[in-house]
């Protein structure tokens, strides 16, 4: 049987119409980068073409020329007859294609995207230290890292704690903004989790955020926060202006 | 007494919808204990013996989502699954995954299923944003599977925050009550000062009633 995925509000995001006149990159870049995050996995089919270009509301020449530029960027293989279509190939790799992303990127468009990140989640973890109850509060110290050696583990833990303190604060919409920035940027922010020395300086940063979250106290709730993102945002810069 | 009367129509209201969709959970948990005291069971059977009920009940109900969801090792294709349908279209939901990574969330940390698993015993979670199913602010209803003395996962169904306001709304402002969930939070309120998900000091108010097997009460201000 196949399995299809959810068409979580995440998915939906994605396939909401584009705003203006509809151009292959934009539709290229937005593929790209929910296939780059996982949104869209690895196997999946693509919709046709027509239904691509009826779901983002451009012509379906466009649609096309979208797939031509992520068969070229190794995301997409299509295949012809019975059966066939586009599937999604996501990168075995993930942390070259990340490295690859961040290249690609300019400094300006890494901080405006951090800023984003850091205003949302610094907002999430004021309301959180406000909202939260007790169970919440032991719901999140679950969720803090101990001993984990996967940095991949490490990453998930770190993205779900964070999904953890936006859904403290009550809003659902909240919410599909931080699952959102999380696919749009959280990989990349996760990216300096890779060092072993970072990720104790991030353990002690998300410990002190639950402790705040735990006092509740919203104004340290917050400044955690920031300091936490702050300080991937510092990090990823470096590395950024390492591989560019 | 009136006000009596009214507190006690909110009480009845609450216990009513939710005993109601527990009388359908208990059905739907019902057709999963043959399949898994006769032999392994891997998703599609665990999805197939529940199909048909489980869309029934979505049809006649305002619940958003509802279905089966799998404990670790129980199916034998999937660590973790959700035989789960949602939405307009009732889709089903199969696996949920971190958006930063894609990996699978791990479901077994969250009220809706650790608490039944704990007790034994129908439970309902929230109010809560739910990132693991619908993306939605709900309350969750569950009721543990066992099987071989084993709980094999948890049937549930979603209530949407919204629905209950436009059940509960009219009656709790006749009474100008609230409810609250066992943390004392609030669930829908008559005072426009108390929003959904705030916590409520209980002691400030004149009356609390508690609802019949379920962790809500009615408070009166």
């Amino acid at each position: 049987m196949t399995v299809r995925r959810p068409a979580t509000r995440a998915r939906s995001a994605i396939f909401a119409p584009l705003g203006d006149e509809g151009r292959a990159s934009r539709v290229e870049n937005r593929l790209a980068e929910a296939i780059r995050s996982g949104v869209l996995a690895d196997g999946e089919r693509l919709p046709s073409e027509p239904e691509l270009a009826g779901m983002l509301g451009v012509a379906t020449v466009t649609a096309r020329e979208a797939l031509v530029g992520l068969r070229a960027q190794g995301l997409v293989t299509t295949t012809r007859g019975r059966g066939g279509g586009s599937f999604v190939t996501r990168s075995r790799s993930a942390g070259v294609e990340l490295g690859g992303r961040l290249g690609a990127m300019s400094r300006v468009e890494l901080r405006d995207r951090g800023t984003v990140y850091a205003v949302v989640l610094a907002g999430c973890a004021e309301l959180a230290a406000e909202r939260a109850d007790d169970d919440d509060v032991d719901d999140l110290r679950d969720l803090l890292v101990r001993d984990e050696s996967d940095v991949g583990a490490w990453r998930h833990s770190d993205s779900e704690l964070f999904l953890s303190v936006a859904a403290l604060t009550q809003s659902a919409r909240l919410v599909r903004e931080v699952v959102r920035l999380e696919a749009d940027f959280g990989g990349l922010l996760r990216m300096p989790l890779a060092d072993a020395a970072f990720r104790r300086g991030s353990t002690g940063r998300n410990v002190a955020l639950v402790e705040a979250i735990a006092d509740r106290d919203p104004a340290r709730a917050r400044a955690s926060m920031r300091a936490h993102v702050d300080a991937s945002l510092e990090r990823l810069t470096e590395l950024h202006a390492s591989v560019r | 007494m009136k006000v009596d009367t009214v507190l006690s129509t909110c009480v009845r209201i609450v216990e009513d919808y939710f005993l109601r969709i527990g009388d359908e959970l208990e059905t739907v948990r019902a057709l999963l204990v043959g399949p898994f005291e006769g032999g392994p069971v891997d998703s599609r059977l665990a999805s197939r013996s529940i199909e048909p009920q489980v869309r029934a009940f979505l049809d006649r109900s305002p619940v958003i989502g509802a279905g089966y969801v799998a404990a670790p090792g129980a199916l034998s294709d999937h660590e973790l699954y959700l035989a789960w349908w949602q939405g307009d279209d009732k889709h089903l939901l199969a696996t949920s995954d971190a958006p930063a990574t894609g990996d699978p969330l791990d479901y077994t940390r969250h009220a809706w299923f650790r608490t039944p698993a704990r007790t034994g015993l129908p439970h309902v979670t929230g109010p809560y944003v739910d990132f693991v199913c619908t993306d939605e602010y709900v309350m969750t209803s569950t009721t543990p599977v066992l099987a071989h003395g084993r709980m094999v996962g948890v049937v549930g169904a979603d209530t949407l925050l919204e629905s209950l306001e436009t059940l509960l709304l009219p009656t709790l402002r006749d009474a100008r009550a609230t409810l609250v969930n066992g943390a004392s939070r609030v669930v829908v309120s008559s005072d426009p000062h108390h929003g959904t998900g705030a916590l409520l000091d209980l002691s400030t108010c004149r009356e609390v009633q508690p609802c019949r097997g379920l962790p809500l009460s009615v408070a009166l201000h």
